[in-house]
């Protein structure tokens, strides 16, 4: 059931993947940073929302007018802060919204990364606060009725003993003091909780991403701009509470479940949202995601340099004082509940090299279900014998489509859990042995990769510019990168292999 | 042409906030519509009457907790009825609040009414008659389209206030 879910919203992603490809490099799409530019629109929200602040009046009587003054008087730069405020805060949702779905199809919120996932559920509900608090601030109809339908939600809960939608019958009846905890709440109460959930969101990982590209900044930005300017918000007329509001120029990316109120009662409305928050709880047991076996270290081949948890993408290794005796001073420690078993720190080991021939091949950190040993072993297996044709071997990362489709293609495949999982002396290994005239890395693109740094790490290392480096003997140009999202549909996924293969021939006739 | 393309991108994304911003417009009300909201707390008479307690039995408390009556703690139920010339508009029985059933009762219904003339009568009933009202008004009132006309109970003057 849940495995059908995910392949569906796989699918329905790939839809939103592909047009977005064509206009975006994969560094620079905005499905693949969607964390990150969920922080830079609240950025947005943040520095608009200081220069509002600047005007802002925090009484019922000039609150609106207020408003007013920064819509018409100053629409220069006021006016555009105040469209620029509500349109960030509304993209935002967006992001959010896509960031959530996506996370769930690629199935990256249960085993380790159910405390992600469930420290986002409280920040959702924040930035929703945040949104209703500040439709209110404005004052004008939609506030007013956004005002009494969030009292009407308030009063089913059995916290107040006076009903609070009472207090906005009449304008004499409503306090100036009700109106300052509004403005204090939106103001400094909910952004102080908001910075430390975001905090507490991603303490866990390893390098996160906060900032998206300058590039995607500067597109979201101007973005947010031009919108502003072509269609400014505006106000509704200033609220009377003699009066209903009737028709609502209506903001559904935070306002979608006051019609439920009125369709339903406030008590249903708590009911579906307490139900859903549920939900998304329990989602990363339900059901739980099988436990892989974590990586080990051998002290015997470990010196504690320290690259394996530098590369660990989730923070699982922790460097410890060493216990063995030996003069290292430190040691790797996996913690068993952060470890993902991508094999990123295999990756990283210097003593994770194929030419080790007078030892077993042990390195100091290990993945048990695919040792470095079973790698090698795999590359020794799948060697061909040189032919007229150029051989090429591609490695391809374990959950990557491209790799299974040229797999049932026929082509040489040896998998690895993620490209980075595959220490760089393996490249040379496979080309100055001579098990194949080319080499071929597939993989999930940067932001994409179900273990974050996949491609990052691989590229940095195959250019030598990230320990453990890529050997200057192995030359370069016999080693081909492809970095595909891992739902991407490839329509000729020999195609790719095929160019390989004539860049080689090209390359093989020259000498 | 990728320029264009992530141009196209942004402006299709502007298109989609833009529009779910404001659209599409959401009808509260309806345009030849008003609302009527009742609201207000109100603590039911005591379910008993408060009985004066004998010099024995004052004696009989500890020195701090004597007290010259003995009053029960429970409130009747508020009984709430509003009606426009025959049609019942809000007909409820309202519960004192706290566990002892000694607190105020709450009550803040709105309700659609068409615009146009209505004569209101709003009755109420907190010591705990099935028939009959101990609070109760009438008046012709004028709503507009828009208009929201408000029910309350002033504890004061002990009557209704609608304006």
């Amino acid at each position: 059931m849940i495995e059908h879910l995910h392949r569906l919203g796989r699918s329905a992603f790939e839809l939103l993947r592909r047009p977005l490809a064509r206009a975006f490099d994969s560094d620079q799409n905005p499905l693949n940073q969607l964390g990150a530019l969920t922080i830079f629109f609240s950025w947005i929200v943040l520095v608009s929302g200081v220069w509002l602040l600047i005007f802002f009046r925090t009484s019922v009587s000039a609150a609106f007018e207020s408003v007013e003054y920064l819509t018409h008087e100053q629409w220069y730069l006021g006016g555009v802060m105040r469209s620029l405020h509500r349109y960030a805060s509304d993209a935002l949702i967006i992001t959010i919204l896509l960031h959530v779905i996506k996370e769930f199809v690629f199935d990256r919120y249960r085993l380790n990364r159910w405390f992600n996932w469930v420290t986002g559920i409280p920040l959702v509900w924040m930035i929703f606060a945040l949104g209703i608090t500040g439709y209110w601030l404005v004052w004008d109809e939609l506030a007013q009725y956004v005002a009494i339908s969030t009292a009407e939600l308030l009063d089913a809960l059995p916290i107040f003993t006076n009903s609070m939608a009472g207090n906005f019958m009449s304008d004499e009846l409503l306090s100036n003091r009700f109106f300052t905890l509004m403005a204090f709440i939106h103001l400094i109460g909910l952004p102080i909780f908001l910075v430390f959930g975001i905090w507490l969101h991603v303490f866990r990982l390893n390098g996160p991403r906060i900032n998206p590209p300058r590039r995607l900044m500067a597109g979201a930005l101007l973005c947010m701009l031009l919108l502003s300017a072509i269609y400014p918000a505006i106000s509704h007329e200033k609220a009377n509470l003699a009066m209903a509001p009737q028709v609502l120029r209506f903001d559904w990316f935070y306002l979608h479940v006051y019609p439920l109120v009125q369709l339903w009662s406030p008590g249903s409305v708590w009911v579906l949202l307490i139900g859903i928050s549920t939900v998304l709880t329990l989602a990363p047991w339900a059901p739980p995601a099988r436990k892989t076996t974590v990586a080990v270290v051998d002290l015997d081949n470990c010196n504690g340099c320290k690259r394996c948890a530098d590369d660990c993408p989730f923070g699982a290794i922790e460097m410890v004082p060493r216990t063995d005796g030996t003069n290292y001073t430190h040691q790797p420690s996996v913690d068993e509940g952060l470890c993902i078993s991508c094999g990123i720190c295999v990756g990283a080991c210097p003593t994770a090299t194929p030419f080790r021939s007078r030892s077993a091949l042990v390195p100091g950190i290990d993945l048990p279900n695919q040792t470095a040993a079973d790698i090698r072993d795999d590359i020794t297996r799948n060697a061909e014998a040189p032919s007229d044709a150029p051989r090429v071997m591609v490695f391809g990362c374990r959950d990557d489509r491209q790799t299974k489709i040229l797999r049932s293609a026929g082509a040489n495949v040896v998998t690895v859990r993620c490209m980075a999982h595959l220490q760089p002396s393996y490249l040379d290994f496979v080309l100055s042995r001579n098990h194949a005239d080319g080499v071929m890395l597939l993989g999930c693109e940067n932001g994409n990769c179900n273990y974050r740094f996949g491609p990052e790490w691989t590229e940095a290392r195959v250019t030598r510019q990230r320990d453990p480096r890529l050997r200057k003997r192995t030359d370069t140009a016999r080693i081909a990168m492809g970095w595909l999202a891992p739902w991407a549909d490839i329509a000729n996924p020999t195609k790719r292999l095929d160019a390989f293969r004539d860049a080689l021939s090209k390359m093989d006739a020259k000498t | 042409m990728r320029l264009l393309a992530e141009i196209l991108a942004w402006a299709l994304f502007a298109l989609v906030v833009g529009a779910l911003s404001v659209w599409p417009r959401y009808e509260m009300l309806e345009r030849d519509d008003a609302l009527v909201t009742l609201t207000f707390t109100h603590a039911a008479q005591r379910v008993g009457e408060c009985r004066n307690l004998t010099q024995e039995e004052m004696n009989e408390l500890p020195p701090n907790m004597r007290r010259p009556s003995d009053c029960p703690r429970e409130r009747h139920p508020v009984r709430i009825e509003m009606r426009s010339a025959d049609r019942l508009l809000y007909g409820e029985i309202l519960l004192p609040s706290g566990i002892w059933s000694d607190g105020k009762a709450n009550i803040y219904h709105r309700v659609v009414v068409p615009a146009g003339v209505h004569d209101l009568f709003i009755g109420m009933n907190d010591s705990g008659g099935l028939s009959g009202f101990d609070f109760e008004a009438s008046r012709r009132v004028e709503l507009h389209p828009g208009r929201n006309l408000v029910i309350r109970f002033d504890e004061q003057s002990q009557s209704f206030l609608i304006r």
